[in-house]
């Protein structure tokens, strides 16, 4: 038997601290055979990142490593610097998750494509470019020839990260890592992506170590599935039946947090027929520069939006980046302001921002809103205490000192979040509690709508399992309507009575959620609910592919410069 | 607490935490606690008047009666370098204040309002921007006559341009935050969110940047007086006494312009040196 492409024994990194090394990684062992896929699952900060950046040589300065790490048989530590720099050139190919932060953005896809193939390679350049073609038509980047010419700026999310991909094989390598590649991608890209890694391995005998957050995705595309947890690999399993097989209880909380479809047992709430918030015709444009010239075009991102939210209803949009939901959500909370069509909220017409700031008050007691992003939502300099006494006396100025304490307690204890951390800032907050202070501030207020855009999204599954059921019990509790912008169908399954889809700015379908997405009528609804990965999926090129995410029309010329 | 105390408990907590274990930062922060000390008890720490003619002899040389040396009046230049430290300390701390708090009030207004006033505001810079410091404060004494007050005020609005364009991108950037846009959603006053978030937040960035205006402050205004312009006799300040000495270095006593010139080198440089360290340390607190 030959021996494995990659092998790691009992691997471990420290990181260094004032107090000598602190390991962030014990004991991680697996291995990866030829043509094999490993799927490395694992929550923010369990380590499987580490583990990786120590195969490829990209540990952080004065970070020690143990363990043994083969690849192909070879220990790199029986290897000097310069032997283990060739090995992983020649054999090691890496993709990352942020393409765009990785690719130089004043340098062309060419030179980023050819770089390594004429200095380490020393392959002519004429020769390096043909190949670099050859590679980008071998990932399904359409027009590679014009591409080459083209800066990462010109290019989709998606494509770039195929650009990278096609980079990682100029070298021919053995074994690719691939660390959280999808995850900053849209559902159908994301397939996309998968699929294109599916055929390379098909064709190349390429083995995979696939790092993902996303245990359904690993199991969808891995032949085996390595769980790591705080720095420790806490099973392995064959893919094809890591449902039965699991036994670790921490596989089985990913799995239940990423597998659940099934819809919420809860009764439905008792609706009003009234609508609580009513959008009609909404449309929104931005001026933006143009793709080419010096012009300017009008991006239409929100395009005859017609929706409305019963009291105590839970309506959600789901869409893909571009689809105008989030900008649908900042209007309706008066953080942007719509070109036509008209809002209104309990009777009262909302279609412009409230003008003063009495007014923005008013509103803030009716419409409050949680952000995706729970590390940039919260002002860093505050504590929780500072930040929700903040929101509290917005609506409650006249109160005294007592008042607002209790109140704070209050609202510390409907959010489920330890009175502990009261005075600690954002900073000493994991990614869950902040998301419980940004929506114990929300509630604040004691609002009649709250608008979640993204909440959950940045948050790891287990977190967001916690959250979602934190939501649902709010909304139990205090009948408060949700609306709910996602692009996470599952999210939606569990908390929403009702669903919009949105794509470009327009409304694709709506309807009950169940109906839609048990039976979606639409092409896109269907194409969204194909590409969520689950046990037996198998990802696929679809045509067309995606290369014009946002349409523009009306591109306007304008030779006198604006002032801002 | 009154403010003095509590200026007494936290000024010296945070020079240590600035000082950190560098020496030369530490070297620095000592400097800079002599220097406001002269500022402020400098006359009542003068071993002679310092106006006193003949207090020694005529271009004394260093000695223990006199140990900056005496000048061509005979006046001990020890003396007199004291005195004149409240003026050439306060002064150019004056010029930061004030174009510190002109240079943001017009960032802020430009980087809130946006459109049409941000264009305003910012050719407005542009025009303050093109005339020199020096020049300016020169004009101001030409119109409105000699003496420190002219050009405190012409040095505060020279420095303006430079405060506000590094405060207008740092609060851009911070407006565009979403924990801004929460906080509107919240219903959260404008005011509240200007003072309460927004300036907090530029705090570090207009510190670090007002101490390096600090040190050409000084520089400036030792420059204005050199030309004898600003401070006048028989009051001084460090620059006059920098050019009251040009004579005497010709007859062998460097003294009188040495020391005054050493202070002003010394001081801007410790100033510097705590503003590089306050500078990387804002961007740690950033991070």
């Amino acid at each position: 038997m030959t021996a494995p492409v990659l092998e790691l024994r009992g691997l471990g990194v420290g990181m260094p601290t004032a107090a000598g090394p602190r390991a962030l990684v014990h004991d991680c062992t697996l291995e990866v055979g030829l043509g094999e896929s490993v799927g490395l699952v694992g929550e923010s900060g369990s380590g499987k990142t580490m583990s990786v950046r120590a195969v490829a040589g990209l540990l952080p300065e004065g970070f020690t490593t143990s363990g043994a790490i083969a690849v192909e048989g070879q220990d790199l530590a029986s290897l000097d610097a310069r032997g283990r720099r060739e090995l992983r050139a020649r054999r090691i190919g890496m993709a990352f998750q942020t393409p765009r932060a990785h690719l130089n953005a004043l340098r062309t896809i060419g030179d980023f494509m050819t770089e390594a193939m004429v200095s380490v390679g020393g392959i002519d350049p004429d020769i390096a470019e043909r190949r670099a073609v050859e590679l980008l038509d071998e990932v399904g980047v359409p027009n590679p020839e014009r591409r080459l010419r083209q800066h990462p700026a010109e290019l989709s999310g998606g494509l770039l990260q195929r650009v990278m991909i096609a980079s990682t094989l100029a070298m021919d390598p053995r074994l690719l890592l691939a660390d959280e590649i999808t995850t900053a991608l849209d559902v159908t890209t994301q397939e996309e992506v998968m699929a294109v890694l599916g055929d390379l391995r098909r064709h190349r005998d390429l083995a995979l170590l696939f790092i993902t957050h996303d245990l359904a995705l690993a199991g969808a595309v891995c032949d085996r599935v390595v769980v790591m947890q705080q720095g420790r690999t806490v099973e392995t399993l064959q893919a094809a039946t890591m449902r039965s097989d699991a036994q670790a209880g921490y596989t089985r909380i990913l799995m239940s947090a990423t597998l659940d479809t099934a819809a919420p047992a809860s009764d439905p709430m008792p609706v009003a027929s009234e609508p609580l918030l009513d959008v009609q015709d909404l449309q929104k444009s931005f001026r933006v520069r143009a793709a080419r010239g010096a012009g300017h075009e009008n991006l239409i991102a929100v395009e005859n939006v017609s929706f409305s939210l019963p009291a105590g209803g839970s309506l959600g949009i789901v869409g893909e980046s571009g689809s105008g939901k989030s900008t649908t959500a900042r209007i309706i909370c008066g953080l942007e302001r719509a070109d036509a069509g008209a809002i209104r909220v309990g009777g009262e017409d909302w279609s412009m921002p409230a003008r003063s700031g009495s007014g923005r008050r008013a509103r803030a007691k009716t419409v409050q809103m949680v952000f995706q992003d729970p590390y940039q939502s919260l002002d860093r300099r505050q504590t929780v205490r500072q930040c929700l006494a903040e929101a509290i006396r917005v609506h409650r100025p006249s109160d005294d000192r007592p008042a607002v304490t209790a109140r704070t307690v209050e609202l510390i204890d409907a959010v489920h979040l330890d009175p502990g951390l009261l005075d600690a800032r954002p900073r000493a907050l994991s990614g869950g509690q902040r998301q419980r202070v940004a929506i114990a501030r929300a509630l604040a207020a004691e609002p009649r709508i709250l608008v979640l855009d993204e909440a959950v999204s940045a948050l790891d599954v287990t977190t967001r399992v916690e959250i979602l059921t934190l939501l649902e019990r709010i909304r139990l509790e205090t009948g408060v309507s949700m609306l709910m912008i996602t692009h996470d169908l599952t999210v939606i399954r569990r908390l929403c009575d009702e669903v919009v889809v949105m794509r470009n700015g327009r409304v694709e379908e709506r309807g009950e959620t169940g109906a839609v997405l048990d039976d979606p009528q639409a092409q896109y609804t269907r194409l969204l609910l194909d590409s969520i990965p689950r046990e037996g999926w198998v990802p696929q090129r679809r045509i067309p592919v995606r290369t014009t995410p946002i349409p523009t029309i009306g591109m306007e010329r304008r030779s006198r410069r604006r002032w801002r | 607490m009154s403010v003095g105390q509590l200026a007494a408990k936290r000024v010296p907590t945070a020079a240590r935490r600035l000082a950190g274990h560098d020496p030369v930062v530490v070297a620095a922060v000592v400097v800079i606690a002599i220097v406001a000390l002269m500022a402020i008890g400098g006359r009542w720490l003068a071993p002679y008047p310092p106006d006193r003619l003949h207090a020694g002899p005529v271009n004394g040389a260093s000695s223990l009666a006199h140990l900056f040396g005496t000048d061509d009046l005979g006046r001990d230049i020890l003396s007199r370098v004291l005195a004149g430290a409240a003026a050439s300390v306060t002064m150019p701390v004056i010029v930061v204040l004030l174009s510190t708090t002109l240079g943001m009030s017009l960032a802020i207004t430009a980087a809130w309002l946006g459109g049409v006033t941000r264009g305003a505001i910012s050719r407005l810079i542009d025009v303050i921007f093109a005339i020199p410091g020096l020049v300016l404060a020169v004009l101001a004494v030409a119109m409105f006559g000699k003496g420190l007050v002219a050009p405190v005020v012409a040095l505060s609005i020279a420095y303006i341009p430079v405060v506000a364009r590094l405060t207008q991108s740092a609060a851009s950037r911070e407006l565009g935050r979403p924990y801004i846009a929460a906080l509107r959603v919240q219903g959260v006053s404008s005011i509240a969110i200007c003072f309460r978030h927004l300036i907090p937040a530029l705090i570090p960035v207009v510190a670090a940047q007002a101490t390096v205006g600090f040190g050409y402050a000084m520089l400036d205004l030792a420059a204005i007086s050199f030309l004898g312009l600003g401070a006048q006799p028989p009051a001084a300040d460090w620059g006059s006494m920098i050019a009251g000495g040009q004579a005497a270095i010709l007859s062998g006593a460097p003294e009188q312009s040495l020391f005054p010139a050493l202070l002003i080198v010394v001081t801007v440089l410790a100033v510097g040196i705590v503003g590089a360290r306050a500078t990387t340390w804002a961007e740690e607190k950033e991070r």
